[in-house]
């Protein structure tokens, strides 16, 4: 059912990067397969809702976010805003409604900043492109309105610099400020303060949060930290390989994870491992598996502790385990909570964190 | 405010401008490169105050192939003109051919070279296409295939943009060839830049393709431009003075190239006179060389910065 309050929504979103194959595949006419970087993502973002995006390295992130911003083309499924049918449109004019309400924050600041702009003209640059000012007196009012609100104080003062006279906590506040300059609906953010000093993530999350409260803004947060994801976001949607593997406010998954791998991710995380976990579970073994070699059945199985025959044939669907939390493991429906409390379960703990 | 974004922007501009000019006159070979375009250029820029006009056959002043004297300090040639009158006047058309002709290859060579590395795909595989076709283009033939043209076309004794026809015809050769050379070297640095996260978010913040390309792309551009560039007008002299010396130049408006070619059917290398072959062809190496330094100068200086600057 499309709840109408949902300002973005992504239809078993798809995302395959076909592998250039070598010659003798390409005489043969045969396909070299393809990196499948999302396989079938369900995700909503409401009106103000702090998403935070979960998963390890590889697993997709990132391609979900540029998706959502227009930077990469899907290969299947849908991206509606507000209802409407974005996945193909194409081109800046045709894109420029949607660009105006939907904007991004990048992980390293310092390669999203043109080295040679200086802070005005980067902050300008959306402002000019989106035709959202009329004259310059009204560019230089929003360039130093957005500036402030990232926290960058006297704005006037950091006009003229230039991104290599920055400190790395103040080029990230100019791309926010580039950002909210617009006044978008949703912003993506991509990692934000993962290359910055502990003791400037704090501000900068801050003024993230404070859109929110001020302005309405929904955000998506990627990270592959959970403690922060639970920290910041009202729902925390975990990516494995493609796919989402549990979605549930950020309470549930945090405290109460239902899928083994969030289990695990969890675990991994000293500060919120506790007695009052569902169930405890060795640390993952091995590698996260290439999204150019997707399992088959569950594609947790290879590294799931609680694997039975089941997982290895079919893929487990989204399933309601409580309010508002999906989780994808056949678990909670095959009876198999009995094997939750099998001896060797138990005592391959003591390989956890 | 906006006089502290001036105030602001111009200092640190200068700051800019300041250390990349003592960074760039650190190299020998700068220093050396720039004192003597600096020379050619005064010589270029004003030759009627150092040697008087130009002399013709009517107005030559000396006896035939006079060695170098203090009358005339580089001699004569073999019908009584003033070598160094010659020499300086040259001056002027081979480095305006050159300069005018790398204008060309530098605008043509950075347009053809961005609009592929920026776009890829088909329009790359059939532009890089056109840009093999002209590297291996050698100059001569083509400048054999056009002067008759343009001389048909224009009539012999017409001026065009103030270049006798066949003068005009080596400045459009020059540039035609060698502006590929310009494209590979703007595309290959264009699909490295393309892939930067800065183009990701001017491309979210809404901007076109012509201005990511003007406004990104171009301006980290500059440095591999400028040092290039210098290449490319090396490149022009040399060839400018090979096209004269085989005489596609014009006696009317003698470049360097052409009094070398003069020089030859003197018969100069028989007779001993040094002097009339020496002038302009030291004079052509020397200014190739300069640019060569500066322009190795020029991409040693940039280098580092990028280092800084990713
Ligand atoms: N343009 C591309 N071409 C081919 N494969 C790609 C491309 N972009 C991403 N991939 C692959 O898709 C998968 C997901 O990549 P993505 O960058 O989305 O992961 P991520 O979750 O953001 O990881 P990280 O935490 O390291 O940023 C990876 O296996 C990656 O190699
Ligand atoms: S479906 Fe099976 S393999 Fe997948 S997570 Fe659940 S128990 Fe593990
Ligand atoms: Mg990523």
């Amino acid at each position: 059912m499309p709840d109408t309050s949902d300002i973005l929504s992504l239809e078993s979103l798809k995302v395959h990067f076909p592998i250039q194959g070598g010659l003798f595949d390409r005489v043969l006419g045969r396909s070299a397969g393809a990196v499948r970087a999302a396989d079938g993502v369900d995700l909503n973002i409401g009106r103000g809702e702090i998403v935070a995006l979960v998963g390890e390295s590889g697993s997709g992130k990132t391609t979900v976010g540029r998706v959502i911003t227009k930077l990469a083309q899907p290969t299947g499924g849908r991206l509606l805003f507000e209802g409407r049918d974005m996945t193909s449109a194409k081109g800046f004019s045709a894109l420029r409604p949607y660009r105006r309400r939907v904007q991004m924050i990048f992980q390293d600041a310092y390669q999203a900043l043109n080295p040679r702009h200086t802070v005005f003209d980067s902050v300008a640059e959306p402002l000019r492109s989106l035709r959202l000012v009329k004259n310059h007196a009204q560019l230089t009012e929003r360039v130093s309105e957005a500036l402030s609100a990232a926290g960058l104080n006297p704005p006037g003062d950091f006009f003229a610099r230039f991104p290599h006279e920055l400190s790395g906590g103040q080029r990230q506040r100019v791309v926010i400020a580039g950002a909210l300059a617009v006044k978008p609906e949703l912003i993506v953010a991509d990692e934000p303060v993962s290359m910055l000093d502990v003791s400037i993530r704090a501000q900068i999350l801050q003024v993230l949060v404070d859109l929110r409260a001020k302005h309405n803004m929904a955000l998506l947060f990627i990270t592959h930290d959970l403690p922060l994801a639970w920290l910041i976001a009202d729902r925390i949607a975990v990516l494995y390989l493609g796919r989402l593997v549990e979605i549930g406010s950020a309470d549930d998954i945090t405290f109460n994870p239902r899928h083994p791998y969030t289990v695990a991710l969890r675990n991994a995380t000293p500060q919120i491992r506790s007695d009052a976990s569902r169930f405890e579970l060795p640390a993952l073994q091995g590698e996260v598996p290439s999204a150019a070699r997707v399992p088959k059945g569950c594609r947790f199985h290879p590294r799931c502790p609680l694997a039975f025959d089941r997982c290895k044939e079919e893929e487990p669907p989204a399933i309601e385990v409580g309010p508002q939390h999906m989780s994808a493991c056949w678990l909670p429906t095959s009876g198999a909570k009995a094997e939750l409390s099998t001896p060797n379960l138990k005592s391959a703990d003591h390989g956890s964190v | 405010m906006s006089e502290s974004i001036v105030r602001y922007s111009s200092r640190s501009r200068a700051r800019a401008i300041k250390s990349f000019l003592s960074n760039l006159l650190g190299h020998a070979g700068a220093q050396l490169g720039l004192l003597c375009l600096v020379f050619f250029l005064v010589l270029s820029a004003v030759p009627n105050i150092l040697v008087g006009p130009l002399e013709t056959v009517a107005t030559a002043t000396g006896d035939f192939l006079v060695p170098p004297s203090s009358q005339h300090l580089l001699g004569t040639d073999e019908v009584g003109r003033d070598v160094l009158n010659l020499v300086v006047h040259g001056a002027r058309i081979s480095l305006t051919i050159a300069l005018l002709a790398t204008v060309i290859s530098l605008v043509v060579g950075t347009t053809v070279g961005i609009i592929a590395g920026y776009y890829g795909g088909r329009v790359d595989v059939w532009l890089m296409r056109l840009t093999d076709f002209f590297f291996v283009m050698p100059s001569f033939v083509l400048a054999l295939v056009i002067t008759p043209v343009v001389l048909e076309v224009m009539g012999r004794g017409r001026e065009i943009l103030g270049f006798r026809p066949s003068l005009f015809v080596i400045l459009v050769v020059i540039g035609i060839t060698s502006w590929a050379f310009v494209a590979r070297i703007v595309r290959s640095q264009t699909l490295s830049l393309k892939e930067r996260t800065f183009i990701d978010r001017a491309r979210v913040v809404g901007s076109s393709n012509l201005s990511i390309m003007v406004r990104h792309i171009l301006p980290n551009l500059v440095p591999q431009i400028a040092a290039n560039g210098a290449l490319v007008v090396a490149g022009a002299i040399y060839v400018e003075t090979s096209l004269s010396f085989l005489g596609l130049g014009d006696p009317l408006q003698p470049s360097w190239g052409t009094l070398l070619s003069l020089a030859q059917r003197a018969g100069a290398a028989s007779t001993g006179a040094w002097w009339y072959l020496g002038a302009p062809g030291l004079c052509a190496l020397a200014v190739s060389l300069s640019f060569v330094l500066v322009g190795n100068a020029l991409d040693d200086t940039f280098n580092p910065r990028q280092r800084v600057i990713p």
